[in-house]
């Protein structure tokens, strides 16, 4: 019985991941075929391959200096995010303050707001603090992360308090007590987050879009829609599929190279 | 190659201080610096070929530092242009979707050029008349100019010439009337997708292009063309337009039936799957280097009139400019629409050239010769007609665009559809006449 539920949840799950497959794998394969086949569609095709599409994505675009921006620009989020989220999430979770819940819940109505609503009121302010075009702009408004402070929150509080009041009997202060034990312990927590942010940043356009002009301030997102956008004419289908497969390679390689560890993370953390 | 891209950059970035610290010096005047956005909408290297246009300009002169800045789509870049002005950073100047002028002239978004104009000795209709008449009304609006044409097209017929030989029709005697064009199709579409007739987008923008190419060839006019309240979506005109397609797609069965896109269009065509299709002008150049058998390009057939609607984009002025500012984007704008640049950029792109003397000149003249498709298209600037500009251009453009969609999929007849298309239309339009023509009367 045991068994055979295993086996119908295996075949569901490799189900579904083949559905997810299907779009990476014809990415693979359109990237690798040259000019404007007319059997584009196909998962299969005969041949001829060659990186030509490869060759002509990376030439239409400044890619270095887009993935150097894009990685600052997520990893520059991330950083601050981990601070933050974190000390909130603490709060939340372990302090006793006046209006604390009232506090979180009015938190948490950010998650309702969707983003573009905020375009013009977050550009007058990046204006008035001088960071309009430049690529802290582009990080500011991601410094605190409702979603972040949420889940960090939950993470602290599936700490058994045994651990704070042993490391506090033990002469512990709080400093110590979050860097030697809670955030070791929340490291679960705090990787799935980076995962979902990195994800997040990554992938996002409009509001890179919208915060920068500058051509050195391009991320990767915004850079790859400048060659492969075709509205009246049909697209070349192999060098978008091949500037894509270059937008998504190093998220992708990160992935499967901590495949486990990100995997054990969201059983801990409890996103699935 | 990367290597030079990168060296490139930051040669460009020590050289452009340097650049602007030698003027200082010899000029005691900075120059001007301003952004123009840009929009790529037709496939390929545009983005670089801007940026390489822009350097030449920098280079040519002391007084302006222009820089591209890439927008993404056409509407990408309405959305940034409008958060900026908003946000007291309008660019200098932008390459607009022409049908977006009238909305930005009515929310006050854009300033009018006829002062900078006037300033060089000119009246602005002077000005004007050295573009093809068929763009001025989605530019000049209440008499004043908006907008300077910058890259254009019209909607095109392509057919296969082989396929026209194997269904028994003569390549060289296309079809220009509607009644022989379903009769073309219905020769050339072969049962079970192997071959169809006829194709054309109808996806979102084209959709609504080509139904008002359709209504406007039907004798109508769709809307009003000088006033953004009004348009005739309930009218004989639309409702024979629609039934026209209805006949392709669902009785005579020559076009596949739902919703293809423009890529789907191109790949049936390139395949030799596809007798003829309608598609931009701004898509020759696409087509010219990826099909491989015989084509050639036609007028749009009539029905009770020949007509082609304009597309493409104009450059406009983004209010909330300095003095300055709008000098240096005026110098900038008239390089980008010289005869010179403008030639080279429709050589470039497939797009026609709205500045008529760019055609006179002799590299313009040889490219003409060498590719008769592109003189069809130039040729039928005769029959142009303006482009659907309406107070919220796009969510008026849909109510009938969804109608059509539905149409395509034969889920309403042409009855219902220009029924339905009206009643949405007008909602979306209330609060616009609300103010502006009823107002008048009450």
């Amino acid at each position: 019985m045991r068994a055979r539920g295993r086996r119908l949840a295996l075949i569901a799950a490799s189900g579904a991941a083949l559905i997810w497959a299907v779009p990476f794998a014809w990415m693979a394969v359109a990237a690798l075929r040259p000019g404007v086949p007319p059997d584009i569609a196909s998962l299969t095709p005969s041949g001829p391959f060659d990186l030509s599409n490869f060759r002509e994505a990376w030439t239409s675009g400044s890619f270095p200096l887009w993935y150097l921006n894009t990685f600052a620009m997520c990893g520059g989020i991330l950083a601050v995010q981990l601070v933050t989220v974190s000390m909130a999430g603490y709060a939340f979770a372990r302090l006793q303050f006046p209006g604390r819940d009232w506090l979180f819940s009015a938190f948490l109505l950010q998650l309702l707001l969707i983003p573009p609503l905020l375009i013009v009121p977050n550009l007058a302010t990046l204006v008035s603090l001088h960071l309009y075009d430049k690529l802290l702009g582009i990080m500011a408004p991601y410094f605190a992360s409702a979603f972040g402070v949420f889940l960090m929150r939950q993470t602290f509080r599936s700490i058994p308090r045994d651990f704070e009041e042993a490391a506090m009997l033990d002469g512990a202060g709080i400093a110590t007590l979050i860097r030697h034990v809670l955030l070791p312990l929340a490291r679960p927590g705090l990787v799935a987050f980076a995962i979902v942010s990195l994800t997040a940043h990554w992938n996002e356009f409009l509001w890179p879009l919208m915060a920068v002009s500058s051509p050195r301030n391009q991320v990767l997102t915004v850079g790859l829609a400048s060659f492969t956008s075709g509205q009246e004419a049909g697209s070349a289908w192999g060098v978008v599929a091949a500037g894509t497969v270059l937008v998504a390679a190093p998220l992708l390689l990160l992935f499967l190279a901590f495949q486990r560890r990100f995997v054990s993370s969201f059983v801990f953390s409890g996103i699935k | 190659m990367t290597e030079i891209t990168r060296r490139t950059a930051l040669g460009a970035a020590i050289a452009i201080p340097a650049a602007a610290a030698m003027t200082r010096t010899a000029f005691a005047a900075d120059p001007v610096e301003i952004d123009l956005f840009f929009p790529v909408p037709v496939q390929g290297k545009l983005a670089d070929k801007m940026k390489e246009l822009i350097d030449r300009f920098n280079g040519q002169q002391q007084a302006v530092k222009a820089t591209a800045v890439y927008t993404g789509s056409y509407d990408d870049t309405s959305l940034k242009t409008r958060a900026a002005i908003k946000a007291g950073k309008p660019p200098g100047a932008v390459i607009m979707s022409a049908n977006f002028v009238r909305e930005y002239v009515i929310n006050g978004d854009v300033d009018p050029f006829d002062p900078i104009i006037e300033k060089d000795g000119k009246t602005a209709s002077d000005y004007f008349s050295l573009f093809w008449p068929a763009l001025k009304p989605n530019a000049v609006i209440d008499g004043k100019v908006y907008g300077i044409p910058y890259q254009n097209s019209t909607p095109l017929m392509y057919y296969n010439v082989a396929a026209f030989q194997d269904a028994g029709l003569d390549p060289d005697k296309p079809p220009t009337t509607w009644a022989e064009w379903i009769e073309a199709a219905k020769k050339l579409t072969k049962p079970g997708g192997e071959r169809w007739g006829i194709m054309f987008p109808g996806t979102y923008d084209y959709c609504g292009w080509l139904t008002s190419a359709f209504v406007m060839q039907n004798g109508g006019q769709y809307y009003n063309h000088d006033y953004g309240g009004e348009i005739y979506y309930n009218a004989p005109s639309t409702q024979g337009a629609l039934a026209m397609v209805d006949t392709l797609v669902n009785k005579a069965k020559v076009m596949p039936p739902g919703v293809s896109d423009a890529n789907a269009c191109t790949g049936a065509f390139f395949a030799g799957r596809l007798g003829m299709m309608l598609l931009s002008t701004g898509s020759l150049s696409f087509v010219r280097d990826n099909m491989k058998q015989p084509y050639k390009v036609a007028f749009l057939p009539k029905s009770v009139r020949n007509a082609a609607p304009i597309g493409g984009a104009s450059l406009l002025l983004p209010k909330g400019n300095s003095p300055e500012r709008q000098a240096a984007a005026w110098t900038l704008i008239n390089w980008l629409v010289s005869p010179e640049i403008a030639g080279e950029w429709s050589r470039f792109t497939g797009y026609f050239s709205p500045r008529k003397a760019a055609y006179d000149l002799p590299d313009m003249q040889k490219f003409m010769a060498d590719h008769p498709d592109a003189k069809i298209a130039l040729d039928q600037l005769k029959y142009a007609v303006p482009w659907f500009d309406t107070f919220n251009t796009v969510a008026v453009r849909k109510a009938m665009e969804d109608q059509v969609q539905a149409i395509l999929s034969a889920k309403v007849t042409p009855a219902d559809a220009v029924v339905a298309a009206q009643k949405a239309a007008d909602d979306l339009l209330r609060p616009y006449v609300s103010e502006t023509a009823l107002k008048a009367v009450g």
